[in-house]
């Protein structure tokens, strides 16, 4: 068992001749009280994630990796342990200052794409750029949307789309606001196995011009492939294995 | 962007959606009514301050069934004045019969001066409907003017000649506006102004005739302060003294309840359309939780979600408020028209402070309906957006409770202004609500067996209705309320006045003779007899006032709140006989009959005042006024009669049938004690249909005496009734609409888990018929419950006025229950199968999608 990123090097602290780290998570837990007592979902997990890098948490289901995903996002406490995302410690801020923390600089792609259905294929992008108040929101927008190749398709609203046409607008709403970080909860979950790798082609090729870091949780062993570093958890221990 | 931008924005783009309209939809109905009844009550309190004194045509009005001779003197700045340093006018107002060639009406006359009215002006017409202008309302010698109707009323127009009394008068002109006509609305004898040196030779006024005496004064403020100060200790409890502030005061007093009442009315309507609104609110929360965690993970804060949700909300509630006032404004033209025909286009614009009432309201109602399911809405855990699952945060449950509660308590508050009428109304509120609940389920229960009974499609619908629960109950709640109400209202109008009507005998009288001079008695009785109509009795009446019990003032005898009964307020009509009248039942004492004066009776207190009778002499009172006065038998009472007064002992007490149509006395004097005061007579006669031809014959040969036509009178009742209730049916259409709303919302809230069931359905073969027949035998069957809960709601109430108030027997509407489930089965079965219809429409691949 490879020994934890933490044990490596303390959190907070920075090498030199490295990029410097964008998420660091040190001796992180989550507990959860159920009626047969406490159950623990992740258990001392420590992790340290670098500006451009690309991580893939694996594992099987009920693992723990979506609940780490959350924490590292700042979505939810966890239970012990401390985060650094984009330099702030998590522990510190509060749900409100957690939001600020992420708005514009973290991007989202889930397996269940999350467009909203009032609005269309363009404005779906649109919004986190409007939220981050860019002043060429719409440029912009029109750009990401280009960018995955739905140009034509951005009146229609994602009842109109498939599959993997939302997540392509998905993933063009993740990008457009130059995330530092981007989180990607199983993207390919929900899609054929070619849609899916089409999907992947574009999410590496958009990083790999982007620079992003991107961390993404999947158990497509084809998509967890591409990525440079491999987290894996079982019953919330994590072990990793560095690919690239 | 802004937040506030944003959320313009989404509400933009989500403006299609089913809450939205519904929400919006609920708000309207709601502000709708709130604005109608507002918009109305205060063009109403407008006209009535706005005419200030011109309301009541003088700074200052006495009013007297007596002649005032003496006025007191008062002082100004130490100046001792009379009533000459004022304006002054005088007039003389009682009810008499005109008659043209062979039709005859009776008429509210009002005999003027020169001088009237004081302030304001009376408009004259050449003709109805014509231009008028302000002129005095003293008509040239010889003439009259008249009200309108009163021509349509002879089948007269101006320049016709009209009998009064003995003498005759030419119509010279019709009168378009006199002051305080609004409050006169409902006079059920058309106005007639005449000379007052004119009324002699009428010969109409007799002694015992029902007149008021009109002293109107103006003048310096500070003088009508001070003549008013002197002369309020001077009057007695039939006279009164309204100064023109004070006279719309007292006019505005009395309307402002009656306002309140309907103001209450349409805050049900409101209060339905806030339950609406909170199952919509709640369903958008619901499918927005979604929204709201993925705005937190692209970084909204608390505060800038809260700002989103409050504009979205805040702009739906001003449009909502908005269209409401509109449809307020519309509706309550047709209300003004409906219980003011006349005034209606006299009235005031409209005015500017309804409309920010009904929008406050509006907004007060959406927010305590709203704001539970927006603060959960709020507080969306980000962490969402990963596991779909993950409930919003608890809000503590009693903040948003409390927080609604206080919106909703203080809008009630706000229309029901004191706290006791508040606790009244919420405590109704919460009863109405735990009874309808408890019946909702009973039939619900009841449904049950019903359920087992059916197959196929209809067994799949009555399992919906018991599977909601709670939605059902909701629903059949608020449409029982709304179809009560609607039934209550119908039941009053028909069984009230049709149902008494039915209940007098085949022959009762239809007309009343009044102001019969002792001189005519003879011959009226043999005009009668000759022309074989059957009559009551002729009774004496004498007009005096109550004044004392057992000597002493009879109001001190009495508890505050018995003080101001109407019987104290005004003369009473003295009657005796020797004969207890038929439809009289004596329940205490013995009837005097003949009997005069016996034994003297002890105890008459020192003190009291000298009265000019025999205190030995006996009476009959009526059994209502003897509880309402608390007197008993052997209480001996003292009536003013004139300059004199009368005492006398109580040795029986009554029962009387008032809706017998003879005439009815509150008090009989054994005959003897009143037979020396002038007196006029009263009769009742049945006049058959086919020989109303005797009547015009009858008003030529006693021109003194009125002719009061009981059918045209309940007639004019009717219509007025017709009137309230028709304007208080409107409102309850708003009801009905909220009813509705509150339908639609709930199904609304139910839809995806509809269709979810749906989709299964047919994926397994259901077809689309089905699926339909379920959901019309769900809505069908909760209207037509409704129908049914309502209709024995409707009885059972209708069974406790009918009782308690007009001590009518018991009556069951059968038709009620048939009209009520059937309209309630409509309405419930087409605003049901409008909103649900689309789950049997759409493919079941693409519900599946559209679920996710």
């Amino acid at each position: 068992m490879t020994p934890p990123d933490s044990a490596q090097f303390p959190a907070g602290s920075s090498r030199p001749l490295q990029s410097p780290s964008v998420v660091t998570a040190h001796a992180l837990s989550q507990h959860v009280a159920t009626a047969d007592g406490t159950l623990a979902i992740l258990s001392d997990v420590a992790l340290d994630v670098k500006a451009g890098e690309t991580l893939a948490i694996t594992g099987a289901s009920g693992s723990g990796k979506s609940t780490l995903l959350g924490l590292l996002a700042g979505l939810d406490q966890p239970s012990a342990g401390e985060i650094h995302l984009l330099g702030q410690r998590l522990n510190d801020l509060d749900e409100d200052a957690r939001a600020r923390l992420r708005a514009g600089r973290v991007g989202f792609v889930f397996q269940s794409f999350q467009l909203l259905p009032a609005l269309t294929a363009l404005e779906n992008i649109l919004l986190p750029l409007e939220l981050a108040g860019r002043v060429d929101a719409r440029d912009r927008a029109a750009h990401w949307l280009d960018r995955v190749g739905l140009a034509a398709r951005g009146r229609h609203t994602p009842r109109q789309l498939s599959g993997g046409e939302q997540q392509r607008v998905a993933i063009a709403r993740a990008f457009a606001t130059d995330p530092q970080v981007l989180f990607a909860d199983e993207p390919t979950g929900n899609l054929d196995a070619d849609t899916g790798a089409r999907i992947i082609d574009l999410l590496f090729e958009l990083n790999a011009s982007a620079h992003t870091t991107l961390i993404l949780v999947t158990h497509d062993d084809a998509l967890a492939a591409r990525c440079q570093r491999r987290l894996h958890l079982v019953a919330g221990h994590a072990s990793e294995a560095v690919l690239a | 962007m802004t937040f506030l931008k944003l959320g313009l924005w989404l509400l933009r783009r989500e403006r299609a959606s089913g809450e939205w309209r519904v929400l919006l939809l609920a708000l309207v109905i709601g502000v709708g009514s709130v604005a109608t009844t507002g918009f109305l009550g205060d063009r109403l309190k407008r006209a009535m301050s706005e005419q200030g004194a011109s309301f009541l045509g003088a700074d200052l009005l006495v009013t007297s069934p007596r002649p005032i001779e003496d006025w007191p003197t008062f002082s100004v700045k130490k100046n001792v004045l009379t009533t000459r340093s004022l304006s002054s006018s005088q007039a003389i107002e009682f009810p008499s019969m005109l008659a043209t060639g062979d039709a005859f009406q009776l008429a509210t006359l009002r005999a003027v001066d020169a001088a009237y009215p004081l302030r304001g002006s009376v408009r004259i017409a050449p003709r109805p409907f014509a231009p008028s202008t302000p002129q005095p309302a003293l008509p040239p010698p010889g003439a009259i003017y008249v009200a309108p109707d009163l021509l349509s009323l002879l089948s007269a127009s101006v320049g016709d000649r009209v009998q009064i009394g003995e003498a005759g008068f030419t119509i010279a002109g019709v009168v378009a506006e006199e002051p305080g006509q609004l409050g006169g609305v409902f006079g059920l004898a058309p106005r007639v102004f005449l000379r007052a040196d004119e009324i002699e030779k009428t010969r109409v006024l007799q002694p015992g005739s029902r007149v008021t005496y009109l002293y109107q004064f103006a003048g310096e403020p500070e003088r009508i302060k001070a003549f008013g100060a002197a002369l309020k200790p001077a009057l007695d409890s039939t006279q009164r003294l309204i100064g023109s502030r004070e006279g719309v005061e007292t006019l505005r007093g009395a309307f402002a309840n009656a306002d309140h009442y309907i103001q209450l009315t349409a805050l049900i309507s409101l209060l339905l359309s806030v339950a609406a609104i909170a199952i919509a609110a709640h369903r958008h929360a619901l499918r927005h939780y979604d929204q709201a965690a993925l705005l937190r993970c692209f970084g909204a804060t608390t505060a800038q979600l809260r700002m989103l949700y409050a504009v979205q909300l805040l702009t739906l509630g001003l449009l909502g408020s908005l269209l409401g006032v509109a449809i307020g404004a519309m509706m309550q033209q047709a209300l003004a028209v409906l219980v003011l025909p006349e005034a209606a286009t006299r009235l005031p614009s409209l005015g500017l402070a309804p409309v920010g009432i009904a929008i406050l309201s509006g907004l007060l109602a959406l927010a305590g309906a709203s704001l539970p399911a927006l603060m959960r809405l709020i507080h969306v855990p980000p962490l969402r957006v990963l596991r779909r699952d993950l409930p919003p945060l608890p809000v503590g449950a009693w903040v948003s409770a409390a927080l609604s509660g206080a919106a909703l308590l203080l809008l009630i508050a706000w229309y029901a202004g004191d706290a006791k009428l508040v606790g009244v109304f919420v405590g109704a509120l919460a009863g109405l609500i735990v009874v309808l609940a408890l019946l909702a389920r009973l039939a619900l229960f009841a449904g049950r067996g019903i359920q087992r009974m059916a197959n196929g499609p209809v067994r799949f619908g009555l399992a919906q209705l018991l599977r909601h629960r709670f939605d059902s109950t909701l629903q059949l709640g608020a449409f029982t309320l709304a179809l009560f109400l609607v039934a209550l209202l119908a039941l009053v109008r028909s069984d009230l006045i049709a149902g008494w009507r039915q209940q007098l005998p085949p022959q009762a009288p239809n007309f009343f003779l009044v102001n019969i001079a002792p001189y005519q008695q003879e011959a009226v009785a043999a005009y009668l007899s000759q022309h074989r109509l059957k009559a009551s009795a002729l009774y004496p009446m004498v007009r005096g006032r109550l004044t004392t019990k057992n000597g002493i003032p009879i109001a001190s005898t009495l508890p505050e709140e018995a003080r101001d009964s109407n019987t104290l307020r005004r003369e009473l009509n003295l009657t005796w006989t020797a004969e207890l009248p038929a439809n009289n039942t004596v329940l205490a004492g013995r009837w005097h009959g003949s009997h005069q004066a016996a034994a003297p009776v002890k105890g008459t207190p020192v003190g009291a005042p000298l009265l000019r009778s025999d205190p030995s002499a006996e009476i009959s009172v009526e059994a209502g006024m003897a509880e309402r006065l608390h007197l008993a038998i052997g209480d001996q009472l003292g009536f003013q009669v004139g300059d004199q007064t009368i005492a006398a002992r109580i040795s029986s007490i009554r029962s009387v049938k008032w809706d017998s149509m003879q005439p009815n006395f509150f008090v009989i004097f054994a005959p003897g004690q009143l037979d020396a005061l002038p007196a006029s007579s009263i009769a009742s006669v049945y006049v058959p249909p086919g020989a109303t031809g005797v009547l015009p014959g009858f008003v030529k040969a006693f021109p003194g005496v009125t002719v009061l036509a009981l059918d045209k009178l309940i007639a004019n009742i009717e219509a007025v009734f017709d009137q309230i209730i028709g304007a208080i049916q409107l409102l309850l259409g708003f009801l009905l609409a909220a009813g509705m709303a509150v339908v639609i919302a709930t199904l609304l809230a139910s839809l995806d888990a509809r269709q979810q069931e749906a989709v299964l359905l047919r994926t397994l073969g259901a077809q689309r018929s089905y699926l339909a027949k379920g959901l019309w035998s769900e809505f069908l069957a909760l209207g037509g419950l409704a129908g049914l809960l309502a209709s024995a709601c409707a009885e059972i109430a209708m069974a406790v006025i009918g009782d308690r108030l007009f001590e009518l027997p018991v009556r069951l509407h059968p038709w009620l229950w048939l009209v009520l489930p059937l309209a309630g089965a409509l309405l419930v079965g087409t605003s049901g199968w409008l909103t649900t219809r689309h789950i049997t429409r759409v493919p079941p691949m693409q519900s599946l999608r559209e679920l996710g």
